[in-house]
């Protein structure tokens, strides 16, 4: 409606225009020349092309027929009798095509850079609110409000698993036709959702790992502090005991009691500073060793504790694992000592290990009770106490778990075959098995000091 | 030696206490000491017969002592230490010290060690004998020959070494470092596994049973120790 409005009122202008040129012509007919006569078109087509190519054309016609009727003699006809009449005709028709096709341009130019300056600002609006966002999810509503503004289509926004700074996905709904500037806008909204996300993601990312920094770091010293600050009266307390024991003869449970309890204490500290140094992420310090060495060393310690439960010990001479031999000390002596704990004096535990082409199997199983009923797993889970009433924190098999894990390996509790519980723990090498041929040859020539 | 006096440097006065009377109770004489001021006081003061060293003190590190320590004195130093602290223990054996002790310990680990490091230090395992009897073994150090209750046994060059070594140290804990630069030379002191490897061979031949070592015993983390009773 309103483009043909414009348009009748810019031939409008063309026909006033050259019907005033025409009355002033007149006006003055008899005190001017006939060149003066025709310049007075020229203001006439010049306002006509303000109204673009087509009133500029249709001035200078006009003006050229008005001219040759009202001006050229013979006057009041359409003849010629002057060539320079002609020239006259011409020189209209040039400029007023000339200064409309100017206008045009001019007009298609500020027409476009309207455009741009639309698409930008309609840009920075989206890029100050994706901005201003702090969450993924504000950045997704200032895409589905920006693109309804600029589009007219309500849109959904499909963000990729890692954005990392990549484009997201808008998907708008019933597909409408897109002008090239719509299409240019959405790409941008695109690809500057997607900064903003990865901006947002980022930052979320690396705030979550400098609390949980902040929070192991304290978890770490507040445990520390504690198990000192624990340690060292049970230090005492253990000595005191043990020298009154020395000094009272024969049998005194009190005593023993103390001594006993103050170990189990002990025996608890280390497995909580454990379960925080496996848990805090440090790395195991791994290396070739022997598992009969460990094992050894692991039945030596808990001697007192095993002394009711024959063991039985499956061991390939010279098996190794690569592992942190006192991270898979303690593991051992925590399944060992939970064993002993929880199995009928009398029953018999037994030690297995195995060699796989890649990896170390150490299986140790009972013939108690069995495990708990329950999901597979919940022993490991920290402060999980089966039903027993044996004491303890729930600590011992928490740290298992998590030690078995810091090697990348596995630890399994599962039923055994006749009764009893199995712990199937495997140590995956991660290394190729160190060349054991290699120290048999050290012994002809590497000897440093041979006696 | 009866006239010397075993320095006791501990910051927890309790811990101390327990130290202290343990050792009068068996006819020690003591001298405490509850920082490091006055543990460097005491050292220049007394003629020391042994030291027990806790490594972490409130006005320094027992370390610095033990190196000041080992400057001008023999005396055996024993450490006393918690267990997840065996990089500390390391340390401090490889800087010197002569044993340790994990707390909590009770009187008769206390007097073991004490009773060992003082026989090392009064020269009593020096083999003026070529011949270390220990238990069931007995190694003729000058024939190269091993007998577990009197039945020979074969050992490798590296793995008699070893054994050699621990019987001249018997009682005390010897460090990975220290057996490796030993038996393999000052370059070959990070191959652990080399170690570990031939120990546990060795203790498969002198242990009746190698998974519950009565002898050999592997101090995790630290080294290995030779018992002696």
């Amino acid at each position: 409606m309103t483009r043909t409005s414009r348009l009748a009122r810019t031939y409008g202008i063309a026909i006033v225009g050259v019907a005033l040129a025409t009355a002033t012509g007149l006006v003055v007919h008899d005190h001017v020349t006939i060149a003066d006569q025709a310049m007075l078109f020229l203001p006439a087509i010049l306002v006509a092309a303000l109204g673009g190519r087509g009133p500029s054309l249709a001035a200078a016609a006009l003006s050229v027929g008005a001219f040759d009727y009202f001006f050229v003699p013979p006057r009041f006809t359409f003849a010629v009798s002057d060539m320079r009449s002609l020239i006259t005709f011409v020189v209209m028709f040039v400029v007023g095509t000339a200064i409309g096709t100017l206008v045009a341009r001019l007009r298609a130019a500020e027409e476009a850079s309207r455009e741009r300056e639309h698409r930008t600002a309609a840009l920075l609006a989206f890029t100050r609110d994706a901005a201003a966002a702090t969450d993924v999810e504000g950045v997704e509503a200032a895409i589905v409000d920006h693109v309804r503004d600029v589009v007219g289509a309500a849109a959904r926004v499909e963000v990729p698993d890692i954005a990392l700074h990549g484009p997201v996905a808008i998907r708008l709904e019933g597909e409408p036709a897109l002008s090239p500037e719509q299409h240019a806008f959405l790409e941008a909204v695109a690809h500057q959702g997607g900064v903003a996300i990865g901006r947002l993601q980022l930052a979320s990312a690396a705030r979550d790992a400098a609390l949980r920094a902040k929070a192991e770091e304290l978890r770490s010293a507040l445990l520390s502090s504690v198990s000192h600050d624990l340690r060292t009266p049970l230090a005492a307390i253990t000595g005191m005991a043990t020298a009154l024991r020395e000094r009272t003869a024969g049998e005194n449970e009190e005593l023993d009691t103390i001594i006993a309890e103050a170990q189990r204490l002990s025996r608890l500290l280390t497995n909580l500073l454990s379960i925080t140094k496996v848990e805090s992420g440090a790395e195991p310090r791994r290396e070739w060793v022997p598992l009969e060495e460990i094992v050894g060393s692991v039945l030596t310690r808990l001697e007192a504790e095993l002394a009711h439960h024959p063991v039985a010990v499956d061991l390939p001479p010279g098996a190794l694992a690569r592992v942190d031999p006192i991270l898979v000390e303690q593991m051992l002596l925590n399944i060992l000592d939970n064993a002993a704990k929880h199995t009928p004096e009398g029953t018999a535990i037994s030690i297995a290990v195995t060699r796989e082409p890649d990896a170390a199997v150490i299986e140790i199983a009972d013939r108690g009770p069995g495990l708990p009923p329950g999901p597979r797993g919940q022993v490991f889970d920290k402060f999980f106490r089966g039903k027993t009433s044996a004491a303890g924190a729930g600590l011992g098999l928490a740290v298992v778990r998590g030690i078995a894990a810091a090697h990348g390996g596995t630890i399994e509790g599962l039923p055994r075959d006749g009764g009893g519980a199995r712990f199937v723990a495997r140590f995956p090498d991660g290394a190729p098995l160190p060349d054991v041929e290699d120290v048999e040859d050290v012994e002809d020539d590497g000897l440093a000091n041979a006696s | 030696m009866t006239g010397d006096v075993i320095l006791v440097v501990e910051d927890e006065a309790p811990m101390r206490r327990f130290l202290c009377s343990a050792l009068t109770s068996h006819g020690f004489r003591v001298a405490e000491a509850g920082t490091l001021a006055s543990a460097e006081r005491l050292a220049t003061e007394s003629q020391l017969a042994a030291v027990l060293l806790d490594l972490g003190l409130p006005d320094g590190d027992g370390l610095t002592l033990l190196r000041q320590l080992r400057e001008w004195s023999h005396a055996p130093v024993i450490v006393l230490s918690a267990r997840d602290r065996e990089d500390d223990k390391v340390l401090a054996l490889d800087a010197g010290a002569d044993d340790y002790l994990t707390k909590p310990f009770g009187t008769a680990e206390l007097l073991a060690r004490i009773r060992v490091a003082l026989r090392h230090a009064r020269g009593q395992a020096v083999p003026d004998d070529p011949v270390i009897a220990i238990g069931p073994m007995r190694i003729d150090q000058a024939r190269h020959e091993v007998a577990v209750d009197g039945e020979p046994v074969h050992l490798t060059p590296i793995e008699f070494r070893l054994l050699a070594l621990l019987a001249q140290h018997a009682g005390k804990v010897l460090t990975h470092r220290q057996l490796l630069h030993d038996v393999w030379g000052p370059r070959n002191t990070h191959q652990t596994h080399y170690l570990r490897v031939h120990m546990a061979a060795l203790r498969r031949k002198i242990e009746a049973d190698p998974a519950r070592p009565r002898w050999l015993i592997t101090e995790a983390g630290v080294g290995y120790r030779l018992l002696d009773e």
